[in-house]
C-alpha cells in the first residue's frame, strides 16, 4: 500500500457481509469499477469539452441525461455533486430568501440545511411518532395552511422524502403531489433511497422535481454524484445559464461531477435499469429478514409494517441487556459480529440499530440471522443469568 | 502493452467480483472455481504478453 495511504486496505465488500444502510445501494459492479480505473485522473470527462458537462457527446453525458430523465419519468436532467446539491439548486433557483418551504419530519438533515442556506423558513410535517414514524400526506395540508396563515402567502416549495434514511418508510408521494397540485405549490421529491433501487415515475407522482443520489442508490461510487430531474416548465429557471458564460448553468456553478463519479454513474446505468425490475424480490427478502429478526425475541422492527424498503431500524432490548453486563459494554455486538465477518452495524449500538439488506443473497442474510442468534445464545445468558 | 495492462487490471476486477459474491467465506462452487481459473488465465496471458514485449 502506498505511503500516501495511512489507513487499511478497504475490502469490506470482499471480506465481510456489509449491512451499512448508507452503502448497500452504492455498491459498484465490476464493469463500472473498470471504468473508474481508466477515468481516475482529474477532469477525465473533459477530453472533448464543449463548454459544459451536461452537453458532452464524448463521453456521451448528454445522451445519458436524456435517458435518465426518461427513466425517471421527467423531461430533463442534469448532474450534480449529490442529492443535497440538487435540492439546494432547486431551492435557490425558484425561491427567494424569507419564503417558506414545507418538508417532512423524516427528512434528511441536508434538506433542512439546503433550505437554511437558501434563506428559507421551514415548516415541518410531523410523523406519527413511535413506533411507525409514518408521514401522513394529509398533514401537508395543515403545514401549507399554517405557512399561508403565518406568512400571508403559500410556501414556495414542498419537499417530501420518498424513503427516509432512518426508518426506511416509503411515503405516499402521489398523494402529496396531488395536494401540491391543488394548492399550486411546486413539489420536490427526494428519492435518495428510492430511485435506482425501485422504478420511479416522477410525472405519475406529480413531482415537479426529482433529486437522486448516485452513491446511495444508483450503484455509483468513485466519489459523489447526484441527479436533478425536472419538468420542462422549470427548466429555464433551474438550468438558467450565467449571463456572462452563456453555456454554464448557474445553479451547478457551470459544471458539476466532472470526473470518475459521473462516468461510474453512466456505466452503472444499464445495471440499475435491470435491478429496479427485481425490486419486488429485494422487498420480499427484506420482509423475510425483518420477520427473522423479530423471531429472535425481544427485537422489534420500527417503521412501516409490513416494510416497504430494504433499509430498516430495529429496536433491540435483547442486545442492550447483554451490553449492560458485558465487559465490552456497548462494543460487544460490533465485536461479536466482526468476528463472524459481518460489518455495517455501528460501533456501540445495542439499544437499536439500522441496516440494509439490499443486494445481499438469502444465504448471506440467513447467515446474519444465525450469527445474531448465536450471539444471543452465547454463554452470557448463563453467566449473567439473563 | 498499455492495453494489455488494462486487460490484466480488468480481469482482476472480475476476480474481485467473485470475492464479493461469495463473501465472507469464499466457499466456491465448482463453477465458481472454473470462473476464477478462467479469470486468472486472462490476467496471466495479458501479463505474459507484456513481458514478451519488453524482452
Amino acid at each position: 500500500m502506498s505511503e500516501g495511504i495511512r489507513f487499511e486496505l478497504r475490502a469490506r465488500e470482499e471480506l465481510f457481509i456489509n449491512l451499512e444502510p448508507l452503502q448497500r445501494g452504492g455498491v459498484v459492479p465490476a464493469e463500472s469499477r473498470k471504468v473508474a480505473l481508466s477515468y481516475v485522473d482529474g477532469y477525465s470527462t473533459c477530453d472533448y469539452c464543449l463548454g459544459t458537462l451536461h452537453i458532452l457527446k464524448k463521453p456521451p453525458i448528454c445522451d445519458f441525461l436524456t435517458e435518465v430523465a426518461d427513466f425517471l419519468g421527467m423531461d430533463d436532467a442534469i448532474l450534480t455533486h449529490g442529492c443535497r446539491e440538487a435540492k439546494f439548486a432547486i431551492m435557490h433557483a425558484i425561491t427567494k430568501p424569507g419564503q417558506a418551504i414545507v418538508m417532512d419530519e423524516n427528512r434528511h438533515y441536508t434538506s433542512y440545511v439546503a433550505a437554511e442556506r437558501a434563506g428559507l423558513k421551514t415548516y415541518e410535517v410531523p410523523s406519527t411518532g413511535y413506533p411507525e414514524f409514518k408521514v401522513n400526506p394529509e398533514e401537508y395540508v395543515n403545514a401549507i395552511e399554517k405557512a399561508r396563515k403565518e406568512d400571508g402567502e403559500l410556501p414556495a416549495l414542498v419537499l417530501l422524502t420518498h424513503v427516509d434514511w432512518t426508518y426506511g418508510n416509503l411515503a405516499d408521494a402521489e398523494r402529496v403531489g396531488k395536494i401540491c397540485q391543488e394548492y399550486g405549490v411546486p413539489f420536490l421529491l427526494n428519492t435518495a433511497y428510492s430511485s435506482g433501487r425501485m422504478l420511479i415515475n416522477g410525472k405519475k407522482l406529480l413531482a415537479d422535481f426529482i433529486t437522486c443520489s448516485g452513491h446511495k442508490s444508483w450503484a455509483a461510487g468513485a466519489g459523489v454524484v447526484g441527479i436533478l430531474a425536472l419538468r420542462n416548465e422549470w427548466k429555464d429557471k433551474v438550468f438558467k445559464p450565467s449571463q456572462r458564460y452563456k453555456v454554464k448553468p448557474i445553479e451547478i456553478l457551470g459544471c458539476s461531477a466532472r470526473g470518475t463519479s459521473a462516468l461510474v454513474l453512466m456505466s452503472s446505468f444499464p445495471y440499475v435499469k435491470e435491478r429496479v425490475k427485481r425490486w419486488d424480490e429485494e422487498l420480499e427478502e427484506a420482509r423475510w429478514f425483518s420477520r427473522q429478526m423479530e423471531s429472535l425475541g425481544d427485537v422489534r422492527q420500527l417503521g412501516d409494517k409490513p416494510h416497504n424498503h430494504d433499509l430498516m431500524r430495529f429496536e433491540t432490548p435483547v442486545f442492550n441487556r447483554i451490553a449492560q453486563k458485558h465487559k465490552r459494554r456497548g462494543y460487544f455486538l460490533y465485536e461479536e459480529l466482526l468476528k463472524r465477518k459481518i460489518v455495517g452495524i455501528k460501533v456501540g449500538k445495542t439499544k437499536s440499530f439500522d441496516l440494509s439488506t439490499y443486494g445481499l443473497t438469502k444465504e448471506q442474510l440467513g447467515y446474519v440471522i444465525d450469527s445474531l442468534r448465536d450471539i444471543i445464545n452465547k454463554p452470557y445468558r448463563e453467566v449473567y443469568k439473563l | 502493452m498499455v492495453e494489455k495492462t488494462f486487460e490484466a487490471l480488468f480481469a482482476l476486477e472480475d476476480l474481485r467480483e467473485v470475492w464479493r459474491r461469495t463473501a465472507p467465506f469464499h466457499d466456491l462452487t465448482k463453477e465458481q472455481k472454473e470462473e476464477v481459473k478462467a479469470i486468472l488465465n486472462r490476467a496471466r496471458r495479458a501479463l505474459d504478453e507484456i513481458e514478451g514485449e519488453i524482452r
